[in-house]
């Protein structure tokens, strides 16, 4: 999560923004956050329908995978990796999508 | 309209925290490390230092991306946990690009497993690496293990972002820090160059 924040500047360069998601409820999120001084957005969501949505709840766990996922602004996802961010990774591919962004 | 694209991250809390945490590892593969005729190191053509005297032993950091991340470890006579420990980390703790800001955010997790309480001894401004800095020196004392570390942190700046240097002496309680040992990060510090830009300033 601190990469993404050292990272915003660059997202905001590509025209992107970036949203954390867990089952952790909103109160926990926000000490976490406060602690880590994270300023983007973060969602609770405990009832892990975003999760599921995106195939990174695994069955009978009460977590999420940690999976990092692109959506351009058609709502396609572009992006997936499971595990720990890499970030020089997704600062590449974001890159990429906004010069394509003039030939939507 | 503007285009906006949306990067969606999904997290685990415990799994988050625990990646936070940087550990230092002996490398066990090659590392892209040559010296120069000159006695300077040249590191991934990117970076150049002079390396300190040959009882040091080089350290990589993994974080699991290709960071440059990487220190030296000599083990001090006395002890246990007589140790000192430097490197150069291009992502230190905490997000800001404020030397004075990110100061703060780093110290909030600066040997967080440790669990001691920093003392600030000194902060100045410091040129380094063609800039200006910051140069924090601390110490944190653990009453209960009988441990006591002294550190000095530098903060420097490479294109928009903030990296670090850092040192760490760890003595017994009742033990005498090796001042000669800062004096060998001074001199690791005060030689550093960079080569050439970084990823983050050629996007």
């Amino acid at each position: 999560m601190e990469g993404h924040q050292r990272n915003l500047y660059l997202y905001e360069r590509f025209n992107a923004r970036v949203l954390g998601v867990s089952r952790d409820d909103v109160i926990t999120l926000k000490y976490w956050a406060k602690g880590l001084d994270l300023t983007f957005p973060l969602l609770s969501n405990v009832t892990s329908f975003l999760g599921v949505s995106v195939d990174a709840q695994p069955e009978g766990k009460p977590i999420f995978s940690r999976r990092t996922i692109i959506i351009d602004k058609k709502g396609v996802i572009r992006y997936v990796r499971d595990g720990s961010p890499v970030f020089k990774d997704i600062l590449l591919f974001l890159k990429k999508l906004n010069q394509e962004g003039g030939k939507p | 309209m503007k285009r906006k694209s949306l990067l969606i991250l999904s997290l685990f809390f415990a799994t988050v925290w625990l990646s936070g945490c940087a550990t230092f590892e002996t490398e066990k593969k090659a590392v892209p490390y040559r010296l120069t005729q000159q006695g300077t190191v040249i590191w991934e053509d990117e970076l150049e230092f002079v390396p300190p005297p040959p009882d040091w032993k080089l350290l990589r950091v993994e974080t699991g991306e290709n960071d440059i991340n990487f220190g030296f470890v000599r083990p001090d006579p006395g002890d246990f946990p007589s140790l000192t420990t430097f490197a150069y980390d291009e992502e230190p703790f905490g997000c800001s690009t404020r030397f004075e800001d990110r100061e703060k955010e780093f110290f909030k997790r600066f040997l967080f497993n440790a669990i001691l309480h920093f003392q600030i001894l000194e902060k100045k401004k410091v040129q380094v690496v063609g800039g200006e800095g910051l140069a924090v020196t601390v110490e944190g004392k653990d009453p209960v293990k009988k441990e006591k570390v002294r550190g000095k942190v530098i903060f420097a700046k490479r294109g928009d972002r903030v990296v670090g240097f850092y040192i760490t002496q760890w003595r017994s309680l009742d033990g005498t820090y090796d001042p000669a040992a800062f004096d060998i990060f001074d001199k690791f510090v005060s030689s550093f160059k960079f080569l050439k830009k970084s990823f983050y300033e050629t996007l």
